[in-house]
């Protein structure tokens, strides 16, 4: 992982190795740091495609997000600008609704794990960046978890070559981050696609079922509601520690006070602390608590274990990889809730600080 | 988990994990909803907003309720409950007679309809996921029912055919528990893959079933333990039906009422899972063969059951406060002060007597027609609470007579004509603008507390929470853990004013619901306030003509109208979320007309400052419905202080 200076600093160097065909998959979105991550690869130099895919999905007319339509022409028209002539942009859409209607039901989880269908996506590429910068939680999980598995049969398979690089990129902004709200949550949270299939069986339902939400400000809603959806046996709440506020752990308790405490009886011995900045340290955590769950439960056919992001993007990463990895061999899902829409306070400008992540490709071959 | 210092934050039946906890919690007044007949032998749906109860009120007929329930019967704080479901005939001194299947549909049934299949593979696949589930839950509350180890002890159970319906060719029946359970296992479990899968799927390979055949197998006849059927009768109970597709639902309830299964069959949904125009008709079903669905909310506010409310939730709300995990406390409505005769309050009833009685004879110097009337009022013996709501009565008796009598001769009224007017309805308004004009307490005590649930329980327990709260915190105190009106109803106001706040997050299109809410409390406000108090004790509704709702729920209609549809979506959101409760077809009124009536929650009521009892609506078209939600309400001109025409 490089960040801040370090991001340019690694990206120069990737590039002046060897060309580079990139595929560069970003939302499109009003967030001010759609761009971000694409405009600092690209003033990074080295020669190659640089193509880019703008996923786009639509939240509906009624979604609060549709008043900031302006912002989000201002972001493709920069966007056009930065790309010219250095690759070609291809827009893909990501269905988010089943259909019109009060009938309707979300499908923005399959549709997003549809966007590759498969691994002969990736030929032409030596490396896919997947800047989840301004989408959503049920588009870029399954769209990473998805990338990952087709990765690792081609991998298995020794069908593609090269095997290209998985980079994620993340641009944060935990100030801005506050400043965008949900709106209309929904009624029902729901597994991400991918990650939940073992979850809901019948013939498992007596299998203790454990709950990791990495907590964030303002998500009361949203944890109620995915709480329902798992009614889990126990719950180990994620507290940011260390973080650039060291209280923020604590105020985090305060906030869910009464949810974690009263409501769902959670054991202060549960909580597991993982660095706010360090998807890595997240993912190791979580790991270690599935892996230690799972062996004192044994004597009760194991457990099932079941993570949930409700804080920045960086961890949601983290808990991502301990899932995707954990689940070949044990139980572990990600549980998710999505809003109507988002609504973000005017004239906000954005301070990021760009993340890159390597996840899959030559630094990890022997 | 730890042991609830306030139980009233364990919320929802499924997040209390001990059955023992459970049942001590269960107020068996809920039991009340269930039908006296034909209990056990057709469909049923339950209908509820969020926290109605229909989830605990399934759990109590599971196995392990049954039997924690037939082990603790001695115990006192069982035995209500157990002479209740003994009198259903599910449970006795022998044991739980009742194999009781619940099966949430909750699951991933809904991404079914996601796959790229052709309609008819995932109505098979659909079955097959349900078949196979039931079967699953039918095995496991078996062996729970005989205390066995699920799945080990599985071989000790025996399968046999069913002598009427069809089962799927794949099924090994007759055969052993085991065989049954390995069957659904694989079932399930591919289907399972099929939906979740980031690889390409193998739904070749399944080839589902064509009905919901599982209903024949879950019979006592065929689930035999030890040569005998497993119990006497079994009951099915779906739960979460409302997080089916619209597609799916209507094929569980089309297949459920074709097969007619001669056993019990519960289905419990959220009102969201009707459509605006189910949502707008009540929900009804009539006409065809089983049962009327009970809208548990309806339940409670039909005539008479209101009480019964009343009764169930303080009998909940005593068990939840003696479970609690740091402090004694008996009874919960001990704990909440019901009166406003203590000495604190004399003195603002004293100025309110002042300022009300001097008001009035002010308005009435220049006439002797009130003169026996006034007379009555400064002698009565009372206390001062009873004296200034008398006089406040007195004011908006006197106001009405007024307006009615501008042209009469200035005789005397008698004394009789007063007591004939002072109706319950005046003197609540009465009380109610008392408590507004001098910032006395009016939201206060179990009855009202009752009332603001507005015939929910989950609404109860979230306003009992935060009374119990601050019970706790006294207790551990020391200090007085009585709760003076004043305090419960500031206590409330804040969990209501949350509530209110959270309207846009939580509620899709919350940002309508809100305004439209809005605008019912303006008009609501702006005719409750009147002097003469028209509506005593004042409008707390809106009503619809049942013409009028025809057309917002005729599909014709609506798509030469496409200007009603947000309207209508406003509509349905506020009934399924439990913010308007709907009434139908009330007579009330011009003579031949009939109404759709839309009270607020009572809720509402409080955040708004309006009065909690029921009677007092308002008239509306939908073109000013329509304008609502763009504008909010406009007060209409009044023409010299004349009322809009109504009742």
């Amino acid at each position: 992982m490089r960040r801040g200076v370090n991001f340019n600093k690694f990206w120069e160097e990737y590039f002046q190795s060897e060309g580079r065909n990139l595929l560069y998959v970003l939302g499109r979105g009003f967030d001010p740091r759609m761009c971000a991550g694409l405009e600092a690869i690209l003033k990074s130099g080295g020669s190659g495609v640089r193509n880019c895919l703008r996923i786009e999905f639509d939240e509906g007319p009624n979604s609060s997000s549709t008043r900031h339509a302006p912002l989000v022409s201002k972001n493709i028209s920069k966007l056009n600008g930065m790309l010219q002539d250095r690759g070609n942009l291809l827009p893909k859409q990501v269905k988010m609704w089943s259909d019109e209607g009060p009938g309707r039901h979300r499908i923005g989880s399959r549709s997003a794990a549809e966007v590759f269908s498969d691994k002969s996506d990736f030929e032409p590429y030596t490396d896919i960046v997947i800047d989840i910068s301004a989408m959503p939680r049920s588009i870029y999980l399954p769209l990473i978890g998805k990338t990952l598995f087709l990765i690792d049969r081609a991998k298995e398979n020794n069908s593609i070559k090269p095997i290209p690089n998985l980079h994620i990129v993340v641009a944060e902004d935990a100030k801005l981050d506050r400043r965008i709200r949900d709106d209309g949550i929904d009624d029902n949270a729901s597994y991400i696609h991918g990650f939940g299939s073992d979850l809901e069986m019948e013939a498992t339902a007596g299998i203790p079922k454990i709950w990791m939400p990495i907590l964030g400000e303002e998500q009361a809603a949203q944890l109620e509601r995915i709480y329902n959806l798992i009614n889990p046996d126990e719950v180990c709440p994620v507290l940011p520690f260390p973080s650039i506020n060291p209280r923020r752990g604590d105020e985090l308790l305060v906030e869910y006070r009464e949810l974690l405490f009263d409501q769902w009886r959670v054991e202060p011995r549960n909580i597991i602390y993982a660095s706010e900045q360090n998807p890595f340290e997240t993912y190791r955590q979580i790991h270690q608590a599935v892996c230690l769950y799972n062996k004192v439960l044994s004597p009760l056919s194991g457990c099932k274990t079941v993570v949930s992001a409700m804080s920045s993007k960086l961890l949601s990463i983290g808990a991502l990889l301990a899932a995707y990895e954990l689940g070949v061999r044990m139980s572990v899902g990600i549980a998710n809730i999505e809003a109507q829409g988002y609504n973000m306070d005017d004239n906000v400008t954005s301070e990021e600080e760009l993340f890159t992540l390597w996840l899959a490709g030559d630094c990890y071959d022997p | 988990m730890r042991e609830p210092r306030n139980p009233f934050r364990m919320r929802t039946s499924e997040h209390i994990e001990s059955e023992i906890t459970f049942l001590r919690l269960f107020g068996p007044g809920v039991l009340d909803l269930l039908p006296k007949e034909n209990l056990w032998d057709r469909v049923q749906i339950f209908r509820s907003a969020p926290g109605g109860g229909k989830t605990s009120l399934f759990r109590v007929f599971t196995p392990s309720s049954l039997i924690t329930l037939h082990e603790f019967r001695a115990n006192e704080d069982y035995k209500e409950l157990y002479q209740r479901m003994k009198d259903f005939d599910v449970v006795s001194s022998s044991g739980p007679h009742l194999l009781g299947i619940m099966l949430s549909c909750a699951r991933n049934y809904a991404m079914l309809e996601d796959l790229n299949l052709d309609p008819s593979r995932k109505e098979r696949l659909l079955y097959s996921l349900l078949n196979s589930r039931l079967i699953l839950a039918a095995l496991r509350g078996a062996l729970a029912l005989k205390k066995l180890h699920y799945p080990n002890d599985l071989d000790r159970i025996n399968i046999a055919a069913p002598a009427h319906g069809e089962l799927s060719l794949q099924m090994p029946v007759p055969g052993t528990g085991k065989d049954l359970y390995e069957w659904a296992l694989s079932v399930e479990k591919g289907i399972c893959e099929i939906i979740d899968s980031f690889g390409p799927s193998s739904q070749e390979t399944l080839e589902g079933h064509d009905n919901l055949n599982s209903l024949s197998l879950v019979r006592p006849e065929c689930i035999m333990y030890d040569g005998t059927p497993i119990a006497s009768r079994v009951l099915v109970m779906f739960d979460d039906v409302h997080k089916l597709t619209t597609l799916q639902r209507h094929k569980l309830l089309t297949t459920l009422f074709d097969l007619r299964p001669s056993l019990g069959v519960w289905l419990a949904e959220r009102f969201e899972a009707l459509s605006p125009e189910e949502l707008l008709s009540s929900g009804a079903t009539t006409g065809r063969d089983y049962a009327t669905p009970i809208n548990l909310e309806d339940f409670w506010r039909s005539s008479g059951n209101s009480r019964q409310f009343e009764n169930a939730v303080t009998n909940i709300a005593d068990r939840r406060a003696k479970s609690a995990r740091d402090v004694q406390i008996a009874s919960f409505d001990g704990c909440l002060q019901e009166s406003l005769d203590g000495n604190e309050w004399q003195s603002r009833f004293e100025e309110a007597i002042n300022i009300v009685s001097q008001r009035v004879q002010k308005r009435v110097r220049s006439t002797k027609r009130y003169e026996e009337w006034l007379r009555a009022r400064d002698n009565i013996e009372q206390t001062p609470r009873e004296h200034a709501i008398g006089w406040r009565t007195l004011e908006i008796l006197i106001e009405r007579d007024i307006r009615k009598a501008q042209s009469s001769f200035d005789f005397v009224l008698p004394l009789e004509d007063l007591e004939g007017r002072e109706v319950p309805a005046v003197r609540g308004a009465a009380e109610f603008f008392i408590s507004q004009e001098f910032n006395i307490p009016y939201y206060f005590g179990i009855s009202r507390l009752a009332t603001l649930s507005s015939s929910n329980i989950d609404q109860f327990l979230a306003f009992g929470g935060g009374l119990f709260e601050e019970i706790v915190s006294a207790a551990l105190l020391r200090r007085q853990t009585l709760l003076t009106p004043d305090r419960q109803e500031s206590i409330l106001k804040k969990v209501v004013q949350q509530r209110w706040e959270e309207i846009p997050r939580r509620i899709l299109n919350g940002r309508d619901v809100q305004k439209f809410l809005l605008a019912i409390y303006h008009c609501a406000k702006w005719e409750t306030n009147r002097p003469s108090a028209p509506y005593a004790p004042g409008v707390t509704g809106i009503a619809l003509t049942m013409a009028d709702r025809d057309k917002l729920i005729d599909p014709k209609f609506r798509s030469k109208h496409p200007e009603y549809n947000r309207l209508i979506h406003t509509l349905s959101t506020c009934l399924s979320h439990n913010l308007l409760e709907a009434s139908l077809d009330r007579s009330q009124g011009q003579k031949g007309k009939t109404w759709m009536l839309l009270y607020l929650n009572r809720w509402l009521c409080l955040h708004f400052q309006l009065p909690l009892q029921y009677g007092g609506w308002r008239p509306q078209t939908l073109d000013e419905l329509c304008m609502w939600l763009e504008q909010g309400f406009q007060p209409p001109k009044r023409n010299g202080g004349g009322l809009i025409s109504l009742i």
